[in-house]
């Protein structure tokens, strides 16, 4: 009896961790474990920074095939104090694999803090703009931090045809119907108009829309793997573009009832 | 998969039949021998069915075996990868090539093939998917082709003969271990990943008719 049970409990175990090793296709779009993150944590978000005056975030992104750099990332940024939530700036996957995502969010999943993540180019390779909307939520959505406003917007124009509209301007325009819910706001995209993936012959017009909105602070982007300012439109409105994960640096943004200051943490 | 190459596939096959059952009605003649032998060559003899392997949930097709001791195959399988969160269910095809170099004979009907190993390539047949970037990109702007993988594979194979007086007639079992390209490089350059995370495991069965 004993060793039939032996035996059984091995042949288990064996055909439990033969499970792991089941794939049906890089691309197959198959999601084992937690989905619709950004609506989850946006909540999170929401509840925890409500009646704060003072906010503080994290911006990172392209954090691709660096699977290694963004451990260590959350690790640094478990052992911050005070900062209250993370943007994740694009290019989570590398080549829009399912399992890719999977990876990225159980490491992601590791921050004390709640994260939210946009889509970038990478990330719609093949069908992974499948596995994004299922695993984060819509590729255009907005949320309230205190009194701010964050627009987190699809840019990777290059992408799609024109059937697609990137970016979205009924999105930007929708999104400024409820004014009474802050004062202030952060417009948020992975890539930055003028770059190669922008829809450019719309730049100036998105530029325009976007500073339609209440108090626009400044916008943040990632794609270029490397740290940014930039005075895009020669306006003194600032982009701020985030290193890639590989850089082993983020950026931490606060925003105080007087202004926002940022400083760069390297790790 | 379209229809037009559907018909196009399904010409081929009834050429190819009718080509053949012609051929079947010569008289004997040396160079008609030589058509027989070389299209008796060209006819697959075994149907293949494989369980997941990153080429789809379950693909199916044909091969050809050659070499001294047919310890080489070359199957061409075509499987399917669910709709699960995607827009569609996708077709794929995959091109693959085995090689046993060792076959022990258990006794009379079993035998065993320590290891069967080789590669394969494969392709999703779905229009969002590219083996070459779009002119639309930058010259090397990704440097990869989201339409095509190409694995490697090890694994092993038990025979059984199931029909005494047909030495030809067997059922094969085996299983495989593969990982492709773009697992391989995520694998190389991180910790974070295991062997687990980008091997894939695979069952299948090969029956051979005669």
């Amino acid at each position: 009896m004993i060793n039939k049970g032996f035996y059984l409990g091995l042949g288990i175990s064996f055909l439990l961790t033969g499970c792991d090793l089941i794939e049906y296709h890089p691309y197959d779009v198959r999601i084992d474990g937690e989905t619709g993150i950004n609506v989850k944590n946006i909540e999170r978000i929401e509840n925890a920074c409500e009646g704060k005056d003072t906010i503080r975030f994290a911006f990172m992104g392209d954090s691709q095939r660096w699977y290694d750099e963004t451990s260590d990332f959350v690790k640094h940024v478990n052992s911050q104090d005070s900062i209250d939530f993370v943007i994740h700036g694009g290019d989570i996957s590398d080549f829009g694999i399912t399992k890719e995502f999977l990876w990225i969010r159980d490491i992601m999943s590791g921050l004390h803090v709640p994260y939210v993540a946009l889509i970038g180019n990478h990330d719609i390779l093949g069908n992974g703009k499948e596995v994004f909307e299922r695993v984060y939520g819509d590729e255009n959505f907005s949320f309230v931090a205190g009194d701010t406003k964050f627009v987190c917007m699809n840019t990777n124009a290059l992408e799609y045809d024109y059937s697609h509209p990137v970016p979205d301007f009924n999105f930007i325009a929708e999104e400024m119907t409820d004014t009474m819910a802050f004062s202030r706001t952060v417009a948020v995209m992975h890539v930055k108009p003028f770059d190669d993936q922008f829809n450019n012959n719309v730049a100036p017009l998105f530029h325009a829309e976007i500073k339609k909105y209440p108090s626009l602070q400044f916008a943040l982007h990632a794609h270029n793997h490397r740290l940014q300012v930039t005075d895009a439109f020669n306006d003194g409105f600032l982009y701020y573009g985030c290193a890639s994960m590989k850089e082993r640096n983020y950026m931490v943004f606060t925003l105080t009832p007087e202004g926002y200051s940022y400083e760069v943490v390297y790790f | 998969m379209k229809w037009s190459t559907f018909k196009r596939i399904l010409l081929c096959l009834l050429l190819l039949s009718v080509t053949y059952s012609l051929v079947a009605k010569e008289t004997y003649s040396p160079g008609v021998e030589k058509y027989h032998t070389l299209w008796n060559k060209l006819i697959p003899r075994y149907g293949k069915i494989q369980y997941a392997g990153s080429m789809g949930f379950l693909s199916a097709g044909t091969g050809w075996a050659y070499g001294t001791n047919d310890q080489w195959e070359t199957d061409l399988l075509i499987g399917i990868i669910p709709r699960y969160s995607s827009k569609r269910a996708k077709a794929t095809l995959t091109l693959k090539q085995n090689f046993m170099p060792w076959k022990i004979k258990l006794n009379d009907q079993f035998n065993i093939e320590p290891l069967a190993c080789g590669l394969y390539l494969n392709t999703v047949l779905d229009n969002e998917f590219w083996v070459k970037e779009p002119e639309k990109y930058p010259s090397g702007y990704y440097g990869f082709s989201t339409k095509l993988r190409t694995n490697i594979f090890a694994g092993q194979r038990v025979s059984y003969r199931y029909d005494r007086n047909d030495l030809n007639k067997k059922i094969t079992l085996f299983y495989e271990l593969s990982t492709s390209d773009l697992y391989f490089i995520s694998g190389a350059t991180n910790k974070y990943i295991h062997p687990r995370d980008v091997l894939s495991l695979s069952f299948g069965v090969k029956l051979q008719l005669f």
